[in-house]
């Protein structure tokens, strides 16, 4: 298997580290620290304002990003891409934006009980403050591919907001066949994909699925924290207005009223995170010149591996057992050690690992795991060895507690 | 870790000896709902001194060993003197410095007991 391992400086400095918590972040390659440090030491100017070469060298790579990430997605053109602070930033974005001005009481919106928490809470909280009302996709029928959106979905329901992979079962919803299935009962239905867990893993065509929206974060492709991007498809971006106020959104300002900038622009006040950006932009050509093709395969070589490894261990249930349709990310449960313990003993041996109900705790309460799962999540930089230092942990630890 | 506490908090989560319910006396739940965690207090409190105190729920080990130990301590204790302990005495009680997230597990319990002597 190829290694990836060298292009992560973290490796050099912290040898022997088992890195197995690219679900929450990934760790970053050397060229997107380089593109970092390359911004704020030779053209380290705010974009879109100055008239000097330094300025104008920001503003180009910036905007260079926005069609990088564009075609990286599938878009049809840059226009449709919104630069936010991460996933979270982007879905709310849809709520205060698109939804607030398009949504009226009664309307409903359908969401999946395997939501992270910011594709549900701001849901939840929206469906409060304009009385609309929630639906909910059971697990259940995500797991049988049975959805009975006929039952959930009617002409009343405006949006659909669900996420492309689960981060707690790794999972890859079948986005392209729901949107047909709610698109034939109700064609005026828009369509919300979190895809948090998507970008950096598997091939991602916004186009393809047929949604409206796509929500993801910079941090979890191997680019910079405090950056994502939303894809808004052309005609729901001329449903929008800006939610946020400020600096560089604005046509024209007047004492009583102001117009506002043309394009995505508006959606982007104040000084964006223009280094995490053109940092972002690194981290799209790093996976490009892998090949998504590759570290798709990459990946899946190891989650057989781990599946298979954590399968002959005792004690151990994992959550989701699929080897088909599903990422390197895998909850587990030993019914030895709480996950919490598991995951603290295992970071004790330099192995990083997630315990906790990882923000999806309808999800959890569905499993029966109120206490929690331990997740392990795969990233390009793992390997075999990686696996089977976590599994000889494993073994360790729930012997000490026995 | 040190292993010897390590292994104290092992054991104490496996036999716990203050596992129960107070029938009669003043209760109260509290969760740590970023892990799951979740503790009940019951107790018995007469002339403001802590007679009796049990704990019930589930979540990790340093959290049940942590309140296991601290309701040992309470046994005796004036609910005055109680609610001015804090997260050092319980890191000293079980005897171990520790990390950002797992004070919160270990603090579970002290945080269950004095939301508890506050409830009417």
């Amino acid at each position: 298997m190829k290694d990836y391992k060298k292009y992560f400086p973290i490796f050099e400095k912290e040898k022997g580290l088992v890195y197995l918590d690219s679900a929450a972040t990934s760790l970053k390659p050397k060229v997107v620290l380089d593109k970092l440090m390359e911004y704020y030491t030779e053209y380290s100017a705010n974009i879109h304002r100055g008239l000097y070469p330094m300025s104008e060298r920001a503003s180009e790579e910036y905007e260079k990003v926005r069609g990088k990430v564009a075609s990286f997605i599938g878009a049809k053109s840059p226009e449709e891409i919104v630069f936010t602070s991460g996933t979270t930033a982007a879905i709310n974005l849809v709520a205060r934006a698109w939804a607030e001005n398009n949504l009226k009481e009664g309307d409903e919106i359908l969401v999946s009980e395997m939501e992270h928490h910011s594709n549900f809470v701001v849901w939840q909280q929206l469906a409060k403050r304009k009385k609309l009302s929630l639906r909910i996709l059971s697990l259940e029928d995500f797991w049988q591919e049975k959805f009975g959106l006929d039952k959930l979905v009617n002409k009343r329901t405006k949006l659909m907001a669900v996420a492309q992979i689960s981060n707690v079962l790794g999972k890859i919803n079948p986005i392209e066949k729901m949107v047909a299935e709610a698109k034939k009962i109700n064609p005026e239905i828009r369509v919300l994909v979190d895809g948090a867990q998507s970008v950096g893993h598997v091939e991602v065509d916004v186009q393809k699925m047929g949604c409206d929206f796509f929500a993801f974060s910079g941090h979890k492709m191997y680019g910079p924290t405090g950056v994502g991007a939303l894809y808004v498809c052309e005609d729901r971006m001329k449903e929008m207005e800006p939610a946020d106020f400020g600096g560089g959104m604005i046509g024209e300002v007047g004492i009583v009223d102001s117009s506002w900038a043309e394009g995505v622009e508006k959606f982007e006040a104040g000084t964006p995170p223009i280094a995490q950006v053109i940092g972002m932009g690194a981290a799209v050509d790093f996976l490009m010149g892998i090949g998504m093709k590759n570290v798709e395969e990459h990946e899946s070589k190891l989650l057989e591996y781990l599946l298979e490894k954590l399968g002959e261990l005792e004690d151990v249930l994992v959550v989701n057992e699929e080897r088909h349709n599903r990422i390197g990310v895998v909850a587990m449960v030993s019914r030895v050690v709480p996950s919490h313990d598991l995951g603290y003993e295992l970071g004790e041996k330099g192995i990083c690992v997630r315990s906790g109900l990882h923000c999806a705790q309808p999800l959890h309460n569905k499993i029966g795991e109120k206490y929690g799962t331990t997740r392990i999540s795969l990233g390009v930089y793992n390997s075999i060895e990686d696996i089977n230092k976590l599994v000889e942990g494993i073994k360790k630890i729930q012997k000490d507690y026995k | 870790m040190d292993d010897l506490y390590r292994q104290i908090i092992i054991d104490r989560y496996k036999n716990p000896i203050n596992r129960g319910k107070v029938i009669g006396g003043k209760n109260a739940v509290k969760a740590n709902l970023s892990c799951g965690d979740k503790l009940e207090i019951s107790a018995k409190i007469k002339n403001e001194i802590i007679e009796e105190v049990k704990f019930e729920g589930g979540g990790c080990a340093v959290s049940m060993a942590a309140v296991d130990m601290l309701c040992d301590k309470l046994k005796g204790m004036k609910i005055g003197e109680v609610m001015k302990m804090s997260g050092e005495e319980i890191e000293e009680m079980i005897g171990m410095d520790l990390t950002y997230s797992r004070k919160k597990c270990a603090y579970l319990g002290l945080e269950t007991v004095k939301k508890m002597i506050e409830s009417e």
